[in-house]
């Protein structure tokens, strides 16, 4: 019967043959978006569930511990807890497709106003981190995989292994005692120095992008000596990761046949490894790179604490302490949609940088 | 193309106006470190925290003030004097002439009632000390009244007027909202709950101009507060959740006052010259607790075996310092009858006799509830020592608050090092309303009172008596020794609760600040600080 149905289709000319890419495309599309909501909400029943198990008590948290019991108890029924479990995760789930993520306990704020004040201190550092992880991690390991086994390797090998197996609030405290107690070349904790804060109000909710929007250039700058700091201590630890993976993908390249024909070609050693070599590994590098960025974006909980950074982190963990279960599933969708996000964005790269890829 | 590049790129930073140096804090702003984890509302009747009440006490006014260090010595705020009557039976609080809101509005009477009834009406944590002297939503308009720039509070039930004075002093029951200002931002009858969650309508020396929940509080001067101008313009309050950071910030210069340092944190700095650690007496008591559903420990010689179980000296010197200082008695040091310590030692071969009396000779297992955070898990670590040398076996349990709290409230725990125990006003009764009295010991009756006694299901009806006769004595003497009889007589029935160290607040701060006291209430005003420059 199916085969009955296409085959006509097929002998009708070019213009079905495009009705008939539209089609797998569109299937392929709502396959996709399907996959997405039914991720997205496995990740809201687990977030729920785990979230509701936990031996947490937002009552407790608002009310205090010493509260009578008709405060408890008023309390416990305004946020809806005497309702069955399954009862409270519909209705959650309802309100978000409806657009309401809730108030936040916390901050008795909106959540999605609290992510969207919190969010962007949290794009800002992670992005600086990456950008100094990426520059730095890429070219070491690149270095690395060319002098294998000589010094520059060992040197990379060793400094990349201590700045990913050191804990990075170590790393935060020894760089805030160095850098900003002895040399006062960072700015210490926070997103500027304390007496700048509120001055300018957020239009994109980057701080060095609104200063220099609204002309406040001490702030840009206090802004700047404040990020510089965690930035690095976050970058390190992408770097030593990225310098890893750069350095074993491309020693992976470098064992390969075409390569010995390039040198025997002639070609300088910077076009063998370059042009030759390198190209061949940016999917891979894309990959790695998305991850690393999605991991700092999901927060870095140590390092903002250590630098009493605002962002989104600290937020996720504090109302997860509360068990605020309206914030904590807002903040999981988005981290959630962040990697779905990430992952097409690396899938767009792939086919910029890997030509079999665009025929598929 | 790559050296054009980078020349416009060198000269753009080159180009950016240059960053001014700076030194230390402003010399007119108070920039202050401490953990927000805790501040979810800048409503006052629903602050239950130190950090939250530290913020809405320089928002809001009371009618009176308690004084920070001298725990009996009251001080007129919004109302400019008081009288308690002759028969103990009612307050009369008389107005100041002439106070405003931050908004502009004048502080009315009317304001005054509304705050009150709305601390009732919504039954926010501040509403308990209120049902606990006996006032309901039902019986308040009949109970406190205005007249003229008069307001009188009668008594809701017998007791001692002086203790229901104390609670027109703490923010969270009785601070004076803008009731105008309150109501224009009223949603469905909510008494403007939600609005106040985020902004304040207060008359206190400062206003609130921004709250970032775990980032920072923003509080400018009220220029028109009736007291007069605060000497700091601004106050700057940011979230610092981690010790090392407020230290080093301290050392540096960058911040004023640190909060809630660590105690290793607050050792280095009390050598530095640059700033000031001061440590003053706070509420509570650290303590051991016991619950009596356990037939072990309703058995008073197993209790008395344990009192003797802690090692007070070694844990106040060990562990305590900058917590706790030594403290066994169920009453504030400073407060009306409040007795020297009975002088309890750690004394096993006295322990052992008892547990041998109660028919446990080779002890038994017992699970101990700690916190695990300092100073509680270093307490019960030396506590499990000391136990174990009578052969009791404690284990350990931690966890975070609603872990170990959960059992207690639930009356399921066996044992306890928790913190806790009233105080915060300055009267016995407020001590042993948390550590003594047990009017209903039912398991239906958690209701009443604050319940830390209740949990332990621990009770004596000589001492609840013995408490309410000494809450209705008029005469001082006299009242002061029936709460030293009641010290007594708890030492005799030997309690769930065991004290064994009062809690300490300890506060960092740099030289050159004058005038800040940290009060043992938790109301710390910052109006008074001022910059020595």
């Amino acid at each position: 019967m199916g085969r009955r149905t296409r085959r006509p289709a097929k002998c009708r000319g070019s213009s079905n043959v495009h009705a008939n890419q539209l089609r797998t495309q569109l299937t392929d599309a709502s396959k996709f978006v399907g996959s997405v909501v039914v991720t997205l909400f496995g990740l809201l029943v687990l977030t729920f569930f785990i979230g509701r198990m936990m031996p947490v008590d937002p009552v407790l948290a608002i009310v205090g511990d010493e509260a009578s019991s008709a405060t408890y108890e008023r309390v416990y029924r305004q946020l809806g807890l005497d309702q069955p479990l399954y009862v409270q995760f519909f209705r959650f789930v309802s309100d978000i497709l409806r657009g309401d993520f809730g108030v936040a306990l916390l901050t008795g704020r909106p959540v999605i106003e609290d992510i969207a004040r919190v969010f962007p201190a949290t794009i800002e550092l992670g992005t600086i981190s990456i950008i100094i992880g990426t520059g730095l991690g890429v070219p070491l390991g690149v270095l690395a995989a060319v002098r294998r086994n000589k010094w520059p390797d060992y040197t990379v090998r060793f400094f990349s292994l201590i700045a990913y197996s050191t804990p990075t609030f170590w790393f935060g405290l020894m760089g805030l005692l160095v850098f900003y107690a002895f040399l006062g070349w960072s700015g210490g904790s926070g997103r500027v120095e304390i007496f700048y804060t509120g001055l300018v109000e957020p239009i994109t909710g980057f701080l060095l992008v609104d200063s220099i929007l609204v002309g406040e250039w001490d702030v840009f700058w206090s802004a700047l000596r404040n990020i510089w700091l965690p930035a690095v201590v976050l970058g390190l630890n992408s770097m030593a990761y990225i310098s890893r993976m750069t350095r074993s993908f491309m020693m992976e390249q470098l064992s390969q046949e075409y390569i010995i024909t390039a040198r025997v070609k002639g070609l300088s050693q910077n076009q063998v490894i370059w042009r030759h070599a390198f190209r061949n590994i940016r999917v891979q590098l894309v990959t790695i790179v998305a991850l690393a960025y999605g991991g700092l974006l999901e927060g870095a909980v140590l390092v903002e604490t250590v630098f009493s950074w605002p962002g989104f982190g600290g937020y996720l963990t504090s109302n997860l302490m509360i068990g605020d279960m309206n914030a904590v599933m807002a903040c999981t969708l988005l981290v959630g949609v962040l990697f779905i996000a990430l992952n097409i964005l690396s899938d767009i790269l792939y086919r910029v940088f890997d030509p079999r890829t665009r025929s598929a | 193309m790559k050296s054009l590049l980078l020349a416009s790129a060198t000269a753009l930073v080159l180009a950016l106006p240059l960053p001014s140096a700076l030194a230390a804090t402003p010399n007119d702003q108070l920039v202050i470190g401490l953990s927000m984890s805790n501040v979810l509302t800048l409503d006052p009747a629903a602050t239950t925290g130190r950090e939250g009440m530290a913020v809405v006490n320089n928002v809001y006014d009371t009618l009176i003030r308690l004084d920070a260090v001298e725990r009996t010595t009251v001080h007129p705020a919004l109302a400019e004097s008081w009288q308690i009557s002759e028969d103990g039976s009612q307050i009369t609080f008389q107005l100041r002439e002439g106070a405003t809101f931050a908004s502009g509005n004048p502080v009315t009477v009317e304001d005054v009632l509304w705050s009150f009834r709305r601390v009732l009406s919504l039954e926010l944590s501040g509403a308990g000390p209120w049902a606990v002297a006996g006032y309901t939503v039902d019986n308040f308009d009949e109970l406190v009244t205005a007249q003229g720039n008069t307001i009188t509070v009668q008594l809701a039930q017998p007791g001692d007027p002086q203790l229901l004075l104390y609670m027109f002093g703490k923010p969270s029951n009785t601070a004076i909202i803008d009731s105008r200002t309150a109501l224009e931002n009223e949603v469905d009858g909510d008494l403007a709950a939600a609005w106040l969650t985020t902004n304040s309508a207060g008359s206190g020396p400062y206003v609130v101009r921004s709250w970032n929940a775990n980032d920072t509080i923003i509080l400018d001067r009220f220029d028109g507060h009736w007291g007069g101008e605060a000497p700091m313009r601004r106050v700057l309050i940011r979230h610092m959740p981690e010790s090392q950071t407020k230290r080093l910030m301290l050392e540096r210069g960058d911040l004023d006052v640190g909060l809630g340092l660590s105690v290793p944190d607050i050792s280095a700095l009390s050598t530095n010259p640059d700033v000031v650690v001061q440590s003053t007496p706070s509420s509570g008591f650290y303590y051991l607790g016991v619950n009596m559903k356990d037939e072990r420990f309703a058995n008073r010689d197993v209790r008395l075996a344990l009192r003797h179980l802690i090692d007070y000296q070694g844990i106040n010197t060990t562990i305590m310092p900058n917590y706790g200082v030594l403290h066994q008695r169920p009453l504030s040091p400073g407060v009306v009858g409040s007795l020297p310590d009975p002088g309890y030692e750690l004394d096993v071969e006295k322990a052992k006799e008892h547990l041998a009396a109660a028919g446990y000779p080779d002890g038994f297992t017992v699970e101990l509830l700690s916190l695990n955070e300092p100073p509680f898990l270093d307490a019960a670590t030396s506590i499990q020592g000391t136990l174990a040398q009578a052969g009791i076996r404690a284990n350990i349990v931690t966890g975070t608050g609603n872990q170990v709290y959960g059992p207690m409230r639930e009356r399921t725990f066996q044992m306890i090092v928790r913190r806790g125990g009233g105080g915060a006003e300055p009267h016995p009764h407020s001590n042993l309303q948390a550590l003594a009295i047990n009017i209903d010991n039912s398991d239906e009756a958690e209701h009443l009172a604050g319940g830390i006694v209740w949990r332990t299901a621990w009770q004596s009806e000589e001492l609840n008596e013995m408490a309410a006769a000494a809450l209705l004595e008029r005469d001082p003497q006299a009242q002061q020794k029936m709460y030293e009889d009641i010290q007594l007589l708890y030492e005799e029935v030997v309690p769930a609760l065991q004290p064994f160290s009062a809690v300490v607040d300890t506060v960092v701060f740099r030289a050159d600040i004058e005038g800040y006291q940290n009060h043992y209430g938790w109301t710390t005003r910052f109006d008074g600080v001022s910059k020595d420059r």
